[in-house]
């Protein structure tokens, strides 16, 4: 799911630096003080999300969890999820810094995406229901991203339809677990915190 | 705020109990020198090796020298001319692609003489096995330092075998080691964030009160 350095020509990687910085601009604006603490717990869920593998055959695949932060972000998701991109960069080597704007817009644009989707479903009355919509929001986010990252490989130069599949393929149990997961984080958060999926710009009055 | 913590809290500690801090899909490749060829391993920090890929040679201004393709168990030898910085390209497809570079003092040494010197060697060693069919009841003596060259030469080859595969296992679990990512990269990570969005906060909140 990370692009390394140097797997994308120098159009492509400025292209996803200018979009994502908007994104990211655009993410702090709309980030009220009252979510600023939800961003960091997001952030540093993605972070060490990626740690978690899912053994498939000889390969493996981690979590993402990019829709759980699309859900409760919205496009704050963007700042947040470069946080974690950039840590894991520094960290763990995952991607690589001069491609930290292309993983960033790859993950937090179908995040943004998600929320628009599915943030009706999840404010849905009954809990079951936003669990169900959380849970197409969290496979979701996978498949846009997987399809994202197929698309700036393809940009690259890269045959579009090999590499697609071959990250699509791969990612179909992270997209089953990350759905379970999502499904269940947003029951979770809908039986503890009802009011962490209302709506960014409301004034979340009260959040405290 | 509390149950925003606790769910929080939750559910990191549920990620970073469920994450074993091991490896993910990055692309690790090593190059050493083995006797007068560059020997290289490339593979996945997973430990999947890239098997059948084609690894493209350059010297440092992107000149192409070579290529090679590795084997079974990704591992791959190419036999270097000259005496300047060697770069591995390989591309293993989606997006992995890896770039290695050996300097020079870490080049095998491949002096032209020496390459020479052992060829015409063995060719002499070979004329010397055929002298010896022919005239067996003259090499009696002068058969000595050579057979004695011959041995030592077979020994070295032998001993650098031992070596390399005494070393190989070591130079995989470096590779591992370099890859691990332990628990305090992790908490320091987390410390980071929960730092930089503490500033967040602490900028909102002053802007905020500048306002009110």
């Amino acid at each position: 799911m990370h692009i390394v350095d140097g797997a994308l020509s120098n159009e492509v990687v400025i292209a996803g630096t200018v979009l994502a910085v908007g994104g990211v601009a655009l993410g702090l604006r709309k980030l009220p003080m009252e979510k600023i603490p939800a961003a960091g717990v997001l952030s540093a869920t993605f972070f060490v999300a990626s740690l978690i593998h899912v053994p498939i055959g000889p390969s493996s695949v981690h979590l993402i969890l990019n829709g759980l932060a699309g859900l409760v972000l919205g496009w704050a998701a963007f700042p947040a999820l470069l946080v974690g991109l950039l840590l894991q960069a520094v960290f763990f080597g995952f991607g690589g810094v001069t491609v930290l704007g292309v993983n960033t817009l790859n993950i937090a644009l179908p995040a943004v995406a998600v929320y628009y989707i599915c943030r009706q479903g999840v404010a849905s009355g009954s809990a079951v229901v936003a669990a169900i919509w959380g849970g197409i929001g969290g496979a979701l986010s996978i498949v846009l991203t997987t399809a994202m990252v197929g698309i700036s490989l393809a940009l690259s130069g890269e045959e579009f339809v090999p590499a697609a599949k071959l990250v699509l393929v791969t990612h179909i149990p992270v997209m089953a677990i990350e759905g379970l997961l999502t499904g269940f984080a947003v029951y979770l958060a809908r039986m503890v915190k009802p009011d962490l999926f209302a709506g960014l710009e409301a004034p979340a009055g009260g959040y405290r | 705020m509390k149950r925003a913590g606790i769910f929080g809290a939750t559910l990191l500690f549920l990620a970073a109990a469920a994450g074993q801090p091991a490896f993910a899909h990055k692309v690790i490749a090593s190059v050493f020198a083995s006797g007068d060829t560059i020997e290289g391993e490339i593979g996945f920090s997973n430990g999947d090796m890239a098997t059948d890929t084609l690894v493209e040679v350059f010297d440092e201004d992107g000149n192409k020298l070579g290529e090679t393709t590795t084997d079974g168990d990704g591992f791959f030898t190419f036999k270097p001319t000259h005496r300047i910085v060697h770069v591995f390209k390989a591309n293993l497809g989606a997006g992995h692609v890896t770039e290695v570079r050996m300097e020079l003092e870490e080049l095998p040494e491949i002096d032209a003489a020496s390459v020479a010197g052992g060829k015409t060697q063995s060719a002499r060693l070979a004329e010397d096995s055929a002298a010896t069919g022919t005239a067996p009841e003259e090499t009696g003596a002068a058969q000595t330092p050579q057979m004695s060259e011959a041995v030592l030469e077979e020994n070295r080859e032998l001993i650098r075998e031992m070596i390399h595969r005494e070393v190989t296992p070591l130079r995989r679990e470096i590779a591992a080691y370099k890859e691990k990512n332990d628990l305090q990269s992790i908490l320091g990570g987390i410390g980071y964030i929960v730092g930089l969005f503490g500033l967040f906060f602490y900028l909102a909140a002053r802007r905020k009160l500048a306002r009110d």
